[in-house]
């Protein structure tokens, strides 16, 4: 297809769809988990709200890391800002003065990585890796290396509730974080500059989109949304730990690369990450419901998110090509002349 | 080059492939297979084959409850908080006859605890107590007397120090577990109230592990002066044998300090009949795991069960290190 061409008919519209989205590899694979898991364990949708609970685990904290990955950059900070939120609310006896508190920290980390990515220049990778460690010691100076208990233990109890059906308040917050997060970068001029951003950094600097912002707006997303996990899990653990969040960086990573977002950045969708975090938390559920060992689970998780970097579509066109070439150098080499 | 793009592909999904194989061999994992079993029961343990103790504790686990036809489901949680919780979660809704405990983070399971008993599941815990206000939740507890070791260790280094004064560096297991927390207050109680001859002049965690152990007293030793220090303690043997590397590794005997632990492991035993390590307390991986069962047996049965059902804190120097009746296990 000749760029700006577009291909008329159900079958171009579809091939034109396919072609701009990102999630079709994702879509597969949680198509065929829940199918495998379907047949296997299906318990796991009978158990419907634990499973909920796992992907909204999974999902919150991916959400945020999209938005920062989709301008081409990386925040490794996310699980220690999930930590030292948690130990600020629970530090805190005023329940509500440490919830708003534990948020404030989590927008100004983001603003700190920012600063450094931004003016000093440094690589997202160094920069955020380097706030990992130096939060994770916050933490334990802040909890004096002990978990740190709500003052309210009951209104953690209660906050693990579900709130209609199986829908907790987890879940519910995970939900409005998706659609905000969607409206954002869908439908709001801001967060669609994301997208040109990470496509291509210089070219949007020349067209006049603020890009120095954009990093700032994308770095406090993800350090908001990280703390707003922090906040959550304390409340749902009756009490902050200072080690916490050691499965979230990882488990946050995979989700988004499953469901299609490109590390390189601008290209990817928050639909994606919700399409990732899906098929990791249902397979998830289902291997702990089936007595599979986390080690044989790390394999399955991470087996999945090799096929998802593997069968990357530009990856295949290209083996494609190769092969189709090959053969035909085959082909031409065989003719008599 | 261009070989050489359709090789990666190719060669990663054959490597993928090997590593869902792989996966599926191992699949069948640590679920007896239940042919004649009676009770489901989930075991949400933080650490598993993972670990040397995990290692010993899981076969004697699993030969218990084969024994007495429990079909066991076993999750690792790798000290995870919310890995844990999340499993918990699995479980409740998988509705087993039992759960059996061990916290990854004593201070964040009463949630599970409160779900477990509002889907009617009794709770028992192995290993790491619950916290005291969380006790009525279970129906009782089976493991090693993780204060009274701390306490144990400490009767080991008063006695060795006999009133001299003593400054001394701690080592801890890793930050927040309840075991480190409880080993780390049975020690420091019983050093303030009555051996009070023992000063601690420096403590960082070394996260159960050999490696951290080695670098936090190494760092320790830097920081406080070498030769101000007559004595280590460390939660476990694993931390203890990183800890004599440290010395040994500065060309100091370790033989002439006051050294001790907990654990008598394989690690452990060797240094307390070499002198290296003066005393150390005896935990045996596979009374615990096989007491876990009986325990979560008991309480299936509705035979009466005790509060707490203590692993005997035996101590260990040279005198007794070679004696069969505390032959290491793991």
């Amino acid at each position: 297809m000749k760029l700006g061409t577009e291909q008329s008919g159900l079958l171009g519209r579809v091939r034109n769809l396919a072609a701009r989205r990102t999630e079709g590899r994702g879509l597969i694979l949680l198509a065929l988990v829940i199918i495998v898991v379907a047949i296997l364990e299906p318990t796991a949708f009978t158990a419907y709200s634990v499973t909920l609970g796992r992907v909204a685990l999974i999902g919150l904290v991916a959400l945020g890391l999209t938005a920062v990955i989709l301008m081409g950059e990386l925040d490794l900070s996310v699980a220690s800002t999930l930590a030292v939120s948690g130990v600020i609310m629970a530090s805190i006896p005023d329940l509500g003065l440490g919830i708003v508190v534990a948020l404030a920290a989590g927008i100004l980390i983001g603003i700190v990585n920012a600063v450094f990515v931004v003016y000093v220049g440094i690589n997202s990778f160094i920069a955020t890796l380097g706030m990992l460690f130096a939060l994770r010691g916050l933490a334990f100076v802040i909890s004096d290396e002990k978990p740190v208990r709500l003052s309210n233990i009951d209104a953690g109890i209660a906050f693990g509730a579900p709130l209609i059906g199986p829908v907790t308040p987890r879940v519910l917050i995970f939900i409005v974080a998706f659609i905000a997060l969607q409206v954002f970068l869908t439908r709001v001029r801001a967060g669609r500059e994301f997208y040109a951003v990470g496509g291509n950094r210089q070219a949007a600097f020349d067209a006049g989109i603020p890009v120095r912002r954009r990093i700032f707006t994308g770095f406090m997303i993800s350090g908001f949304v990280a703390a707003l996990a922090g906040v959550i899990n304390t409340l749902e653990r009756t009490a902050a730990d200072p080690t916490a969040g050691s499965s979230v960086l990882l488990a946050s990573f995979a989700a988004a690369i499953i469901g299609g977002v490109v590390l390189t950045g601008g290209r990817g969708s928050v639909v994606g990450t919700l399409i990732g975090a899906l098929s990791l938390g249902i397979l998830q559920v289902a291997l702990t419901l089936s007595g599979v060992q986390t080690d044989i689970q790390d394999i399955f998780i991470g087996s999945i998110l090799l096929i998802a970097v593997i069968t990357d579509p530009t990856q295949l066109r290209a083996a494609a090509a190769s092969v189709r070439s090959f053969f035909q150098r085959r082909e031409k080499a065989q003719i008599p002349t | 080059m261009r070989n050489t793009r359709t090789m990666f592909p190719a060669a990663g999904l054959l490597a993928v492939a090997g590593l869902l194989l792989s996966g599926c061999a191992g699949a069948g994992g640590d679920s007896s297979d239940g042919s004649a079993s009676t009770y489901n029961v989930y075991a949400l343990l933080p650490q598993g084959t993972d670990q040397p103790y995990g290692t010993t504790y899981l076969p004697a686990m699993q030969a218990k409850a084969d024994e007495l036809g429990i079909k066991l489901t076993i999750t690792n949680s790798k000290y995870d908080a919310d890995t844990q919780a999340s499993d918990c979660e699995v479980a409740v809704a998988a509705q087993p006859d039992l759960i059996i405990l061990w916290p990854a983070v004593g201070d964040t399971v009463r949630p599970c605890l409160e779900a477990a008993k509002a889907a009617g599941i009794p709770v028992t815990a192995t290993n790491s107590d619950v916290n005291p206000e969380d006790k009525s939740l279970i129906k009782g507890y089976s493991g090693p007397d993780t204060y009274g070791q701390g306490q144990a260790s400490a009767e080991m280094m008063c006695d060795a120090a006999a009133g001299a004064p003593t400054n001394i560096i701690v080592i801890n297991g890793l930050t927040g577990n309840s075991t480190a927390i409880n080993r780390h207050d049975g020690f420091a109680d019983y050093i303030a109230k009555s051996c009070t001859n023992i000063t601690i002049l420096a403590e960082q965690p070394g996260n159960w592990n050999k490696d951290d152990s080695q670098i936090a007293a190494s760092e320790m030793l830097t920081s406080v002066g070498a030769e101000n220090v007559q004595g280590i303690y460390a939660a476990d043997d694993t931390m203890v044998a990183g800890a004599i590397d440290a010395l040994k590794a500065r060309g100091i005997d370790p033989s002439s300090l006051i050294i001790t632990s907990i654990g008598n492991t394989k690690l452990g035993n060797p240094l307390v009949i070499s002198g290296e390590l003066y005393g150390t307390v005896f935990q045996s991986s596979s009374w615990d795991g096989e007491n876990a069962v009986v325990l979560a047996y008991n309480v299936l049965t509705g035979k009466p069960v005790e509060e707490n059902l203590f692993m005997p804190s035996v101590k260990v120097t040279k005198d007794n290190a070679s004696d069969p009746s505390v032959a290491p296990e793991w």
